[in-house]
């Protein structure tokens, strides 16, 4: 059942599993759909704009927890984060496109496509989580302050103002726990170590993948796209962009969609 | 009023630039400063001090859980107080307590408590605390997200796993068993009283005044700035109908005891600076994950911050901030490690003097936080056993028959153990 409003703009479900859920839709062209990673996604989040510049549609849930999605206690488990992303998918009209997906939202992405390969067409994953080595831990991203925490996200921590300072005009009280309530879906899906068994079945994953890494990523360092690579027998190219943190398409919004415009048109 | 010597059993052996050269007391603390002979003498030590506590006529002896601490050396408070229930015949037990969450499956709380009920005979208070960010987080990698409804899940199971008079099946989101059938079985009829330990949330309080537990504030900040705190828990009493019994509270506090208040200055001033000036010197960055704190909560402080936001605007902006900001410090970890003893004192971190000046503190703090049980902290910081040992004994014996007498003809004290009266020990 595709649910998107029928022209760009945002649309809120409020019957979804007993709350509401939040789809942005940007921009006319074949869609593409996209997962936000630590930080929900807005309506006008430069790589959302970027992208949709790039002739896209844009479809953008916000995820559990994130923005203005329900947070849910149900999620307790990876299986029930994958069930729920499998859901949003499908209610967002998004089954079978190509998706981009960055951090926690690449995290559930693959781990959907492991169990439902046939989910994406092609999978644009930024710094994804997911994977472990004890040589070279993926950082924790709570064992630190606030601002400490904002700062580990992209190179620029003035990117994230709006969700760590509050948009203008926001009611101070509502931002606060709009944020609390966001970095706790962020703290479910990653405590105490984000690694829930993917390396056991990301050899399912049959669509093409690209993979996108911040060069200063200091949440999962770089590294990591080797071993993600390893394991992806359907990968395109691997891509680090110089001058970008963990939310690469953050500190990077226009260089990541002209990659994710090529490598679709390349698929 | 009931009196409980309390023991965080610190490492008494911290180096002196531990707070220049380590992050942090806690979760991360380099594994390499604990030094196992100490540790060997320093349990002893710590056992020995309560026993004398029990012996020389202290109502309870108390401890608690911590991980990865070194202010806090109890990972298993159960092991002391197996110790305790032995060798100190007539004082209660107040576990203060099992962090239920960290139990896998919690009905292992329910059998080793009602094992501590039985071996002392029916003298165990069961407290269950929700656990610090730092044991329960990120020493035991609980994730904050559930932590708060595993253990509400947990203290269910522990309670229908005491009073059920059958076998059962438990089918909870964070625990499953096919048969919950705890053997043995408390002392106490229905069960244990149940006290909850908590540091200030309005959750804890609500449901303590709802469900009629025993709420402890457990701050190490002294009862001056514990009083807005009790009076919120008290105010939450009244509105679920339920008497102001101060038995239905508790509060720790730090106390030196001397001949005189000049003696008792130079006698606790080292522990005290130890403790608050080093065992406190925890990472900010483990403070506050995100989850740990109910949404309410964090509404509360958020529309605090509103609210103070708006009253400094219209006031003195800028001194406001100032005052706010050593309030926010005063009740930090972290801020109070850089205070002398004087100002400690001063605070009222540390009660400390004669026995009449003590004794008269002490029950200026206990009526008006309006509490029934002082967990009293005669040790602090790396304090030696036969200092220790004095300030316990003149404690016991010339403050404590001062305030034992308050509230005894008023209120009755509901969540203090009942022990079998035929026990063999």
């Amino acid at each position: 059942m595709a649910a998107t409003p029928d022209g760009p703009g945002s649309m809120t479900l409020d019957s979804w599993r007993a709350g509401s859920l939040e789809i942005f839709r940007v921009g006319r062209g074949p869609r593409i759909g996209y997962l936000h990673g630590m930080v929900p996604v807005t309506s006008d989040e430069a790589f959302v704009t970027c992208l949709a510049e790039q002739g896209r549609e844009v479809v953008a849930p916000c995820l559990p927890g994130y923005g203005g999605t329900s947070t849910s206690r149900d999620l307790r488990t990876m299986h029930d984060w994958v069930a729920a992303t499998s859901e949003i998918i499908d209610v967002a009209g998004l089954n079978g496109a190509p998706m981009v997906a960055s951090s926690v939202g690449a995290m559930l992405a693959l781990e959907l496509a492991s169990i439902r390969p046939e989910a994406f067409s092609h999978l644009v994953l930024i710094g994804p989580i997911g994977l472990w080595r004890d040589d070279c831990p993926v950082t924790d991203p709570f064992s630190t302050t606030l601002s400490g925490q904002r700062n580990l996200l992209t190179n620029d921590p003035g990117l994230t103002a709006s969700f760590y300072d509050g948009a203008a005009g926001e009611d101070p009280v509502v931002a606060t726990i709009q944020r609390y309530t966001a970095r706790t879906a962020t703290a479910s899906l990653v405590w105490p170590i984000p690694d829930f068994g993917l390396s056991q079945r990301i050899h399912r994953v049959s669509c093409p993948v690209t993979l996108i890494w911040g060069a200063d990523d200091r949440i999962v360092p770089p590294v990591y796209a080797d071993f993600f690579a390893e394991s992806l027998s359907e990968l395109r190219s691997v891509h680090l962009i110089e001058g970008a943190g963990h939310l690469a398409e953050w500190d990077a919004p226009a260089r990541v969609a002209e990659i994710v415009t090529e490598a679709l048109r390349e698929s | 009023m009931k009196t409980v010597w309390f023991h965080l059993m610190p490492y008494p052996e911290l180096p002196d630039d531990f707070t220049s050269e380590h992050r942090s007391v806690w979760v991360d603390i380099d594994p390499k400063l604990f030094d196992p002979a100490v540790g060997h003498r320093m349990y002893n030590d710590y056992i020995d001090e309560l026993e004398f506590a029990a012996k020389v006529g202290f109502d309870g002896v108390g401890i608690n859980e911590h991980h990865s601490n070194a202010y806090g050396l109890m990972p298993s408070p159960n092991l002391i107080a197996a110790a305790l229930a032995r060798t100190c015949p007539d004082a209660a037990l107040v576990v203060l307590g099992d962090s239920v969450a960290l139990y896998n499956p919690p009905i292992r709380v329910a059998e080793e408590f009602a094992m501590l009920d039985c071996i002392s005979g029916g003298r165990l208070v069961a407290g269950f605390p929700v656990g610090t960010p730092m044991d329960t987080l990120y020493a035991y990698g609980n994730n904050p997200a559930t932590l708060r409804e595993r253990y509400h899940e947990g203290i269910e199971l522990i309670l229908r796993a005491w009073t059920s008079d059958e076998v059962f099946a438990f089918n909870g989101k964070y625990s499953k068993s096919r048969y919950v059938n705890c053997w043995p079985r408390p002392v106490q009829d229905p069960h244990p009283p149940v006290w909850i330990p908590g540091g200030g949330s309005i959750d804890t309080w609500e449901w303590c005044a709802q469900t009629g537990y025993s709420y402890l504030y457990l701050s190490y900040f002294g009862y001056k700035a514990a009083l807005s705190t009790m009076r919120g828990f008290w105010n939450r009493v009244e509105a679920a109908g339920r008497p102001r019994n101060p038995y239905q509270a508790g509060f720790a506090q730090f106390f030196g005891v001397a001949d005189s208040e000049k003696e008792a200055i130079e006698l606790y001033r080292e522990p005290a600076e130890y403790f608050f000036n080093r065992c406190l010197h925890v990472y900010p960055g483990f403070a506050d994950p995100p989850g740990y704190k109910t949404l309410q909560t964090v509404r509360n402080g958020a529309e605090g911050m509103v609210e103070r936001a708006a009253r400094e605007a219209s006031e003195r902006a800028e001194q406001a901030a100032k005052k706010a900001a050593r309030k926010a410090a005063q009740q930090s970890f972290s801020a109070a490690s850089h205070m002398t003893f004087e100002q400690m004192v001063e605070k009222g971190y540390v009660i400390v003097g004669s026995p009449d000046q003590v004794a008269e503190k002490t029950v200026e703090m206990a009526t008006d936080l309006n509490i029934g049980h002082v967990m009293s902290l005669c040790h602090f910081g790396n304090m030696n056993r036969d200092l220790a040992m004095h300030n316990t004994e003149l404690m016991a014996t010339k403050v404590l028959p001062q305030i034992s007498h308050l509230w005894d003809d008023q209120w009755e004290d509901h969540w203090w153990p009942r022990p079998l009266t035929d026990r063999v020990r």
